[in-house]
């Protein structure tokens, strides 16, 4: 089982003027907690709820008034969609990131979260392949 | 090993679970030839393969009233059959809608992420009944089941929303999208039920 397919197909994306208050609204919408600035591309940034919540409400900052990509992290931490699930959660432990980005070349194709690993290696147990 | 304690491993019993494996495999190769056949023109093979497990369903449901296992054990065993059956259907329901069907763009890749979701459970139903004849316990397979059963109604539920926003020409091309995507979303369901199902039978051999 490759990365592929544990990963979430999705990447959400806003635009690289968007403020902090449409990032929040995005995510709360789509349930989802990081979103990628600009195109689905490995050198864009990324915005996570961690972001929103440490770098601008616990600081009194108003989000209306900050750009997500003035908060954003960049480059995103990103692996390749045939790499394994080890390797995939070794770099989400050097980087201490609870979810990595998934690139086919340049362009990011998905989002694998902790959850997504955990869930997968169980899959592979009952499998009778243990590759976690 | 508590499927051969409690039944004497005779020629009907065996011949039970000989086509109850047949059946999901079955049911394996009808889910992976319409994962391949999104995108080809494969969906009559799926038509075939769902009338090849009507026929193993009759079997098993005949040699089970005819005296194989015993008493207790066979409802659920033709329970199981019939939810098999029923996954069957769905698989076939799906692939009918699609012979004629053009599907947009949009849409086309959650299709083939669910149609893989589909053949993993199927394949994992199958380790589960081989599991299950060899004494080993199910609560691994039963937990992967449902996990995959989750991947398949997140995806559910972005495709509907994006099936909304899809421009159609017809009714009936209307009809033909959302029947279509209906069955194919629904098929995990099913099968997650028949892997409780096995988990029942599993529980009631103890």
């Amino acid at each position: 089982m490759n990365i592929e397919e544990s990963m979430t197909a999705n990447v959400e994306c806003i635009d690289t003027d968007s403020s902090v208050y449409d990032a929040i609204e995005r995510m709360v919408d789509k349930r989802i907690r990081s979103l990628i600035i600009g195109p689905p591309d490995i050198n864009s940034g990324v915005i996570t709820a961690r972001d929103v919540v440490f770098k601008v409400l616990a600081r009194g900052i108003s989000p209306k008034d900050t750009k997500a990509s003035e908060i954003a992290s960049k480059p995103v931490v990103c692996i390749d969609k045939n790499a394994g699930l080890i390797e995939a959660a070794t770099k989400m432990e050097e980087s201490n990131v609870a979810r990595i980005f998934v690139s086919d070349g340049k362009k990011l194709v998905g989002v694998l979260s902790m959850i997504d690993v955990m869930e997968s290696s169980l899959i592979l147990r009952a499998r009778g392949t243990h590759a976690v | 090993m508590l499927f051969k304690k409690i039944i004497s491993p005779g020629k009907k019993e065996q011949k039970v679970l000989d086509n109850l494996l047949k059946h999901i495999k079955l049911l394996c190769s009808a889910c992976e030839t319409f994962q391949k056949a999104v995108n080809s023109k494969l969906m009559r093979v799926v038509i075939d393969l769902e009338r090849d497990g009507d026929i193993v369903k009759r079997q098993i449901i005949s040699d089970v009233y005819d005296g194989a296992f015993l008493p207790y054990l066979r409802p659920d065993l033709c329970r199981f059959t019939i939810i098999i059956d029923e996954v069957f259907d769905l698989v076939e329901d799906a692939a009918f809608s699609y012979i004629d069907l053009k599907i947009d763009e949009s849409l086309i890749d959650d299709c083939i992420r669910v149609a893989r979701l589909n053949c993993r459970m199927s394949e994992m139903l199958l380790i589960s009944l081989e599991a299950m004849i060899k004494g080993g316990d199910l609560r691994e397979k039963a937990l992967a089941i449902r996990i995959y059963e989750k991947k398949v109604d997140d995806i559910k539920f972005d495709l509907l929303k994006k099936l909304r926003t899809v421009k159609v020409n017809s009714f009936w091309e209307g009809k033909d999208l959302s029947d279509f995507i209906s069955s194919l979303t629904s098929i995990s369901d099913i099968i997650e039920d028949a892997g409780d199902h096995l988990q029942v039978i599993n529980v009631s051999l103890r």
